[in-house]
């Protein structure tokens, strides 16, 4: 298979977050320094500025399409958080700042969409916000600063390398009732997305930095400071714990088929099976690099694994062979972000140097 | 690696002012402040973020388990950026404990490594800090863990209050470099880029400090002839105290009675080095034995033994037996009374003296220990001698550095400890210098002598 240069843009910083719109029309970059670009994603070429966040951008999402309803490129919303504790909702059309919801002091680090909500951490502070930006819900404050967030059988989390799924595989299957999962030091509280109330308290007596759920909503899993990745299954009141990285562990990804779980922790990724009664007792696949892995990313719909390195090394992986390493590039700077399109046919690579580089795979 | 400065202090020490001084002074550097009193600091500054102290207590709350979580958050994100920063600032809440914010930089391997925690600078209130210490709060641990001590507010004190002061800081922590400043106005070299967690510092500490500490406060050595002399107590007659500088200060503490003094006579073979240090040896040695009284008008005989003199009134005559003539060395407990000896009505003057630092009745429970040794460690017993002390005592130790000589590396050994977390590498080759062992450990209910002879114990 081949991955090959399909476009590269440069940003003024550091590129903090990617994010494909719904239809893989364009991909929304987002330096840490606060402008957002959307970009052709046939081109490159920049479509819109977006003033972003002043004092920086933390994360970007678009508003999933529902299931079932046409595409409508033109209503594509794009929802931003920022270190000015607001949430900024812009059209990605016409690049139209659309609302503003103030949160608070805290740093807005942590967006994840439902069909029709967004979920907005900053600090110890949990909103729900309608795309108008109208609050929903306003939580009480977590126990500790929130650290990540995840919906059971979302379309699109944030970070993008952790739960990115698209609807067709859900189809057939009863749509899952939503479930928020949030982190913070000591632990992940499960709230129903529909009542708001605390469905379940899963403690951790450590720092998590991570979170996913397999897109079959069975597993939920973290990444973990100390540094370990815990697995639980709610429905079951099981868990398990994986020790033995080298440095905590920031990156996770589920495939689309919820059987393979990469988890990186230091210089290799590693790749647990989480068929039947999951990974306990079963060897991880390594998947090595020379330097610490900074991002990981499964397709959608497809089965391969894109992991990055600091020294630039970008590779591509598939799970199910025994010689999985399909591909290997190079890129000049440390990526930050890697992201698949709607359509798993591009990959997007952020630097660290603000370069947004998308490349094509062909296999 | 981007350097760390932590700015602690009681609310009103002048953090602030400091703060501010920086940040005006600093203005071509890019420079990263977290501070947790907001507001204080000029806004206009771009990279001012509001931090909430956040513990992470890793081991079910013990401190020295603890880390700031706001910090690996702040500073992980602070790393985002296409260019580097210069440097980062933070300032800590009046009544933190130093500890979580040392020991995030040792624990987090992400943090660990792109920032070097470069110093901690405690600003203190000259004026308030005295009552802070005997309350035995924060303020003791903040001086404590302090690589820069800023003793601010001079202005509002006596002088002699503040040498007393620094004094009272010294023992607590011997290592840091403290500046009396009004308004914190201290050079900023001094308080950025000062290398205070840099371990090549270790050696450069004052080598009073290192030094045992020895019951004895002075010794002279006289060349005598043979016979029968005058050892002459105190302050009786017209004679002139003969040893130590006019106005020399010695931190003077009455050794119980006031009407007794242990003395040990040792003959020397020369004043050379070596000479003098094996008879200090022995004089220590032989203090830590049982004395033999001797009244008034007795005969002292020199030789392996610690005589008590009683006196009368802090004053008395004694009679110096010396079987063979040459060089003697007499061994003082205390440095503050005279002593005298008269060959044939002559008083001789010593030919060689030295004040030694004596074991203070220290009021503060935190106090500085310095172990300086010659010679190579065991790898293994010093790795087996720290994990035990770390197990035992890392509570109570806030702060260890040194450089230390290890056989079978032809490197220095560089290492530093908060609490229970330590941090040593191998450095540059000892080259032509001396190799030796230089550890200082600061922290509360330190046991100093156990402390050295566990470490004379790992010695290869």
């Amino acid at each position: 298979m081949q991955l090959t240069k399909h476009w590269a843009a440069q940003l003024d910083d550091y590129v903090i977050d990617l994010a494909w719109s719904p239809d893989g029309g364009l991909l929304a970059a987002a330096s840490g320094a606060g402008p957002v670009r959307l970009l052709g994603a046939g081109d490159g070429g920049a479509r819109q500025e977006l003033a972003g966040h002043a004092a920086g951008t933390n994360a970007i999402g678009w508003k999933p399409r529902s299931i079932g309803a046409p595409s409508q490129p033109g209503h594509a919303i794009l929802a931003t958080g920022g270190q000015d504790g607001a949430v900024k909702f812009w059209d990605g059309e016409t690049g139209q700042h659309t609302a503003t919801t103030r949160l608070g002091a805290g740093w807005v680090e942590h967006l994840a969409w439902t069909q029709s909500c967004l979920a907005a951490a900053a600090g110890r502070k949990l909103s729900l916000l309608n795309t108008d930006g109208s609050i929903t819900h306003a939580f009480p404050d977590a126990p500790k600063t929130i650290t990540a967030l995840a919906w059971r059988g979302a379309m699109t989390g944030t970070p993008p390398s952790t739960s990115s799924i698209s609807a067709s595989h859900l189809s057939g299957s009863l749509p899952l009732p939503p479930l928020l999962a949030i982190a913070y030091f000591g632990g992940v509280r499960l709230i129903d997305g529909q009542d708001f109330s605390v469905r379940k308290e899963l403690p951790y007596a450590n720092g998590i930095q991570a979170l996913v759920w397999s897109p079959d909503g069975r597993w939920l899993v973290s990444g973990n400071q100390d540094p370990s990745v815990h697995l639980w299954i709610p429905d079951e009141e099981a868990e398990l714990q994986m020790s033995g990285y080298e440095g905590k562990v920031k990156h996770l990804a589920f495939d689309h088929g919820s059987r393979w779980l990469a988890t990186a922790g230091g210089h290799d990724a590693c790749l647990w099976d989480c068929a039947g009664a999951g990974p306990e007792g079963r060897t991880p696949a390594m998947l090595p690099h020379d330097s610490p892995v900074c991002a990981l990313a499964f397709q959608h719909d497809h089965g391969l694994l894109a992991t990055a390195a600091s020294d630039g090394t970008v590779m591509l992986w598939s799970p199910e062979r025994k010689q999985p390493l399909r591909a290997t590039v190079k890129m000049p700077h440390a990526p930050t972000r890697l992201a698949w399109s709607p359509d798993d046919r591009l990959l997007a690579i952020g630097s660290e140097k603000g370069a947004v580089y998308v490349l094509k795979s062909d296999s | 690696m981007i350097p760390v400065t932590v700015l602690t202090g009681f609310l009103g020490a002048g953090k602030t002012t400091l703060l501010n001084r920086i940040l005006t002074e600093q203005h071509g550097r890019k420079l990263a402040v977290i501070e947790n009193e907001f507001g204080e600091v000029g806004v206009d500054h771009q990279l001012v973020i509001a931090g909430e102290e956040e513990l992470f207590e890793m081991n079910n709350g013990c401190i020295c388990c603890s880390v700031r979580g706001d910090l690996i958050r702040i500073l992980g994100r602070l790393l985002k950026r296409k260019d580097r920063l210069d440097g980062v600032l933070i300032e800590t809440t009046g009544l933190a404990n130093p500890a979580p914010v040392a020991q995030t930089f040792f624990s987090d391997d992400e943090i660990r490594a792109a920032f070097q925690l470069d110093a901690i600078v405690t600003v203190v209130d000259a004026k308030h800090v005295a009552q802070h210490l005997d309350a035995g709060d924060e303020s003791v641990k903040q001086i404590a863990f302090a690589d820069v001590i800023l003793l601010n507010k001079t202005d509002l004190v006596a002088p002699a209050d503040l040498d007393r002061l620094e004094a009272r800081i010294r023992t607590i922590n011997a290592v840091a470099r403290v500046h009396r400043t009004q308004n914190c106005a201290v050079p900023l070299d001094q308080i950025l880029d000062v290398g205070g967690f840099n371990l090549d510092r270790a050696t450069e500490l004052d080598p009073k400090f290192l030094e045992p500490e020895y019951p004895f406060e002075w010794a002279g050595a006289y060349a005598l002839p043979a016979g029968s002399h005058e050892l002459a107590i105190g302050r009786g007659g017209d004679h002139d105290h003969d040893h130590g500088e006019p106005g020399h200060e010695h931190h003077h503490h009455h050794h119980g009675n006031g009407n007794e003094l242990d003395v040990v006579v040792l003959p020397v073979q020369s004043l050379h080095e070596v000479e003098l240090d094996r008879a200090r040896s022995r004089a220590m040695a032989l203090f830590a034995g049982e004395p033999a009284p001797v009244a008034g008008g007795s005969v002292v005989e020199a030789g392996p033994a610690r005589h008590r003199l009683l006196l009368a009134e802090g004053s008395g005559q004694f009679v110096l037996e010396i079987a063979r003539p040459g060089l003697h060395a007499v061994f003082e407990e205390c440095g503050e009374v005279p002593l005298h000896i008269q060959v044939a009505g002559e008083t001789v003057k010593p030919q060689w003296q030295e004040d030694f630092h004596a074991a203070h009745e220290h009021n503060d429970e935190v106090t500085s220990v310095g172990i300086r040794e010659p010679g190579e460690l065991d790898g293994k017993r010093l790795n087996a001698w720290m994990s035990e002390l770390l197990r035992t005592k890392g509570g109570d130790i806030y702060r260890m550095k040194g450089v230390l000589s290890i056989k079978g590396s032809d490197k220095r050994m560089v290492f530093q400890g908060v609490h229970m977390l330590f941090d040593g590498r191998f450095d540059r080759p000892w080259g032509h210098e001396l190799r030796s062992n230089t550890l200082v450990l600061i922290g509360k209910n330190l046991d100093r002598a156990a402390l050295t002879e566990a470490f004379r114990g790992c010695l290869a």
